[in-house]
């Protein structure tokens, strides 16, 4: 199988990498967006670094709501694992994404072991629909919803009405809700950037905080995308600063709107893109005139591109390192279906190594 | 390659070894002076010191908790100052690649992070990892974690503390054990606020003491070089001092690491209840001699405290500045970020004049090491004003004019006249940590060390003479030269491995069948994870 293109014609990997060097050494403004492990972040923030190029993860917009979440206020988090031991009222905050439907029906189907209270009592918190957080049909979870107000507005009014203020509109089934949390020995909220905004996120957080001023509560961070918050973890350290960060002045700047690179693309501020994933679906609109290299698992090149690399798929085609929810920190998978197909950090680093300077740290 | 460094003024305490002489290197060791030796390349360090690259013992400088402060205060690095570029990330501000390359500039060689959850493991090597030029290693957490508290509750026998313990360290690939504030994270779980050493963690029944006694008799058991690394309960707070005496005297002949005693060194004297205790707690050390202890200095200025003490994180979240904060419970510790800006008032001044009367007055520097608890009493950037501070007692003075007279009057500070000598800063940097984490092949200069070697232009601006090193050398490879990066290569993570136990493994993967369900893989690593040469170096645990 072919596994590079430069347009549609096939050509070797190393000479697509060359290609793909010299395109970024004449690029204006370089962006990348990706999709992928630890290692292929590590090895796209050193070519963006190289290259002065900015970098955001493919489905932006979620994570920033969650890095914002954490650069603008913080807040109290509890780890997975022991949500799933001490949680004995879960509530769970909107729609979380489906990548998260497994640890919510495991919630919902276990009880907590280090708990005295031997019972998880369920809330759904907004107006999402009940599949929309993973949670069992037949599972009785609660709905805490204040008439269509919207999610953040539902949060302020619960945060009121737990504070004994009162409210402009009431929070159905507050009473039962305000009932477990008086047994309740470590409630736990999950909440995603997928679901929830900025102001409810802050409206959560506050919630939370009020119920530490007595008592023990804690909130469950399951992030918009599990690949996007390992690289926005990946670029913390590498750089000091989360994803929408870029280098074009010759240091490590965080802007979460200058560098969204979504904007950018379709501001027609970049002229070239790389992008990293599993495949080049969903890529935002571009400009004409923005020329794409695309590191893809793919079979045929991609259309439009100036060039396509095919990869391998982390933790599929090859071993991976990637952040995982269920435990709340990175963790290591064997390759599923090992496969020839080069890792997008190693085809980033041949392209890497076809540029000048000193040798990139990854 | 035969690489000499000629007409130095080398300072090796653990030979004893002090004067004018060359030092030679080959195939990254120190080697004897070879027989008519040529050598390809001459360093001439007349007018320098030589010392050994020197071993921080404790500084948080990757890991689940460092990460996460860096994802709350961007601002913190936004405004460092352009660094020289053509390097790769060497603009980064607070990021991996700087921490070594600024470490390696002040001649450190060797760094331990001392606050690994096992549980984010691979995190933690993973940012270790790209940590360039230096060596380093960490200590796992233990204390606070529902499979150790469990053991002890149901009365487990040596053998299977120690076959977990064991396990803990190999599969971590931790170089040793922590205990944080033994007890207290669990206990914070169960809405318990503060948590002394000899109260018990609800659920389990067991204290705070009969933790830190069941980890430091299975760490000397097992043989783990450094003694167990205890960061004592009340923090912070007045009064402290009290627990640290009593945790220096539950030692009990076994040796102890007490960790960061500046944040315990605090009486409850005067009108603010809040006063310098050091003197007190320094005779303790003295007279406690299986004991060892570092300060974590607090030095003014903008930092952020990062601590696994997740206890005393949410009591010190209303103090934050700027105002934001992340506690997070976990499944062992958590932990706890919280910036904060030390201010030179009454309460800044106390806690930085006792600091500085620890480092004075606990008499054998074999057995006070030095740090600044990184980030949490200051960046470790600060090292070389700290070297000022206690090589120079007129530094001393200029810096406490500007502090509140009533904070120096609780501190017998300004009556020290002590100023420590380049010996004892080796000592203290080199030889002595060396020792503590029983790695017998750095920390001196002798035939057969590994060639990490620190040459500094003498200066009477200490400071200056420590911030930027002529030349570093690590493993054999010149590294620094004039105070810039002159090369760039990847250390390795020290670490122990201890062989695992068959039935414990088992036990582990039943425990987190059932509790957590997902197999133990889930949270370990092969070595292959790490994608990089050689990630590790091995020590040996003792016989």
């Amino acid at each position: 199988m072919a596994v590079a293109w430069i347009g549609n014609r096939e050509t070797l990997v190393e000479r697509a990498a060359e290609h793909a060097a010299r395109l970024l050494e004449s690029s204006r403004c370089p962006v990348f967006s990706f999709d992928t492990d630890i290692h292929g972040t590590r090895a796209a923030i050193a070519l963006a670094e190289k290259v002065g190029g900015a970098y955001d993860h493919v489905d932006g917009a979620g994570l920033a709501r969650e890095t914002e979440f954490f650069t603008g206020r913080g807040g109290m988090t509890v780890a997975p694992g022991e949500a799933r031991r001490r949680a004995d009222v879960v509530a769970i905050v909107g729609e979380l994404p489906s990548e998260h439907h497994d640890l919510v029906r495991e919630l919902a189907r276990t009880a907590p072991d280090l708990s005295a209270t031997e019972a998880r009592h369920l809330f759904l918190i907004g107006d999402g629909k009940p599949g929309a957080s993973g949670l069992p049909a037949a599972s009785k979870a609660t709905r805490l919803s204040c008439d269509q107000a919207g999610l953040a507005a539902t949060l302020a009014a619960l945060r009121a009405a737990v504070a004994g203020r009162q409210v402009a509109k009431s929070v159905s089934n507050f009473q039962r809700f305000a009932k477990a949390l008086e047994i309740a020995r470590f409630p736990v909220f999950l909440f995603s950037g997928h679901g929830a905004d900025g102001l409810a996120l802050e409206m959560l957080q506050g919630l939370v905080a009020d119920l530490n001023r007595k008592s023990r509560a804690s909130s469950v961070h399951l992030p918009a995308s599990e690949s996007g918050w390992g690289s926005s973890l990946a670029s913390a350290w590498m750089t000091g600063f989360p994803m929408r960060c870029g280098f074009a002045r010759g240091v490590p700047e965080f802007d979460p709107w200058r560098l969204d690179v979504a904007r950018m693309l379709g501001a027609g501020e970049a002229d070239l893109h790389v992008r990293i994933a599993a495949s080049a679906d969903r890529l935002p609109p571009r400009r004409s005139g923005t020329r794409l290299v695309a590191l893809v698992k793919t079979a045929t090149p991609v259309g439009g591109a100036a060039i396509t690399i095919a990869v391998g798929v982390p933790g599929i085609d090859h071993d991976s390192v990637a952040y995982c929810a269920r435990t709340g920190t990175l963790r290591a998978a064997a390759a599923t279906a090992a496969s020839e197909m080069p890792s997008a950090a190693l085809a980033l680093g041949m392209i890497a190594s076809h540029l000048g300077g000193v040798r990139t740290p990854c | 390659m035969l690489t000499r460094i000629t007409g130095g003024d080398i300072i090796d305490p653990a030979s004893s070894r002090r004067g004018v002489g060359d030092l030679w290197i080959a195939d990254g060791r120190i080697v004897d002076p070879p027989a008519g030796g040529h050598a390809d390349t001459t360093v001439d360090a007349s007018g320098c010191i030589v010392m050994a690259g020197a071993i921080d013992i404790h500084s948080h400088i990757g890991g689940g908790n460092v990460n996460t402060a860096r994802l709350l205060l961007p601002e913190q690095h936004a405004a460092h100052a352009p660094r020289p570029t053509a390097t790769p990330l060497s603009n980064a501000g607070w990021s991996t690649f700087e921490t070594g390359c600024l470490y390696a500039k002040m001649g450190f060689t060797t760094v331990v992070e001392p606050a690994m959850s096992p549980g984010s493991a691979l995190h933690t090597h993973l940012e270790l990892a790209d940590i360039p030029i230096i060596d380093k290693a960490t200590l796992a957490i233990l204390g606070n974690d529902d499979f150790l508290l469990s053991m002890i509750r149901d009365g487990a026998s040596e053998a299977m503390i120690d076959d977990y313990v064991g396990w803990t360290v190999g599969a971590t690939r931790a170089l040793g054990v922590k205990v944080i504030n033994a007890g207290a994270a669990a206990a914070f779980k169960e809405n318990v606020r503060t948590f002394s050493l000899d109260d018990v963690v609800p659920w389990y029944g067991v204290s705070s003491r009969k933790i830190v006694k069941t980890l430091q008799a299975s760490v000397e058991r097992l043989g783990i070089p450094h003694p167990l690394h205890v960061h004592c309960n009340n923090l912070g707070a007045a009064g402290a001092a009290d627990t640290a005496a009593a945790t220096i005297a539950a030692a009990e002949g076994v040796p102890l690491h007490l960790a960061h005693l500046q944040f315990y060194g605090y009486g409850t004297e005067g009108k603010r209840k809040f006063s310098s205790a050091a003197a007190r707690l320094a005779e303790v050390v003295n007279s406690t001699p299986e004991v060892t202890i570092d300060i974590g200095q607090v030095m003014f200025g903008q930092t952020v405290t990062v601590s696994s003490d997740v206890m005393r994180q949410f009591t010190a979240r209303g103090t934050a500045s700027p105002k934001k904060f992340v506690i997070h419970d976990g499944d062992g510790n958590g932990g706890g970020i919280v910036p904060y800006r030390y201010r030179g008032d009454f309460y800044g001044a106390v806690q930085w004049a006792v600091g500085l009367e620890l480092f004075l007055l606990i008499s054998d520097p074999w057995r006070v090491f030095f740090t600044t608890d990184h980030p949490n009493g200051a960046p470790f950037t600060a090292y070389p004003q700290l070297f000022q501070l206690l090589m120079d007692r007129e530094a001393r003075n200029e810096a406490a004019a500007s502090l509140p007279k009533s904070a120096l009057a609780t501190s017998a500070l300004m009556s020290i006249d002590r100023e420590y000598t380049f010996e004892e800063i080796a000592v203290m940097t080199r030889a002595a940590p060396a020792r503590l984490l029983g790695l017998s092949d750095r920390g001196h200069l002798g035939a057969g060390a590994i060639a990490d070697v620190a040459v500094y232009r003498k200066d009477a601006d200490v400071a200056k003479m420590f911030g930027r090193a002529a030349y570093v050398f690590k493993d054999g490879d010149l590294v620094v030269k004039d105070g810039e990066i002159t090369h760039y290569r990847w250390g390795r993570a020290l670490r122990l491995n201890p062989a695992p136990d068959k039935a414990m493994v088992r036990r582990l993967e039943d425990y987190h069948q059932q509790h957590y369900g997902l197999s133990l893989d889930w949270f370990t690593f092969p070595d292959s994870a790490i994608q990089r040469e050689n990630p590790f170096g091995e020590v040996a645990c003792r016989s």
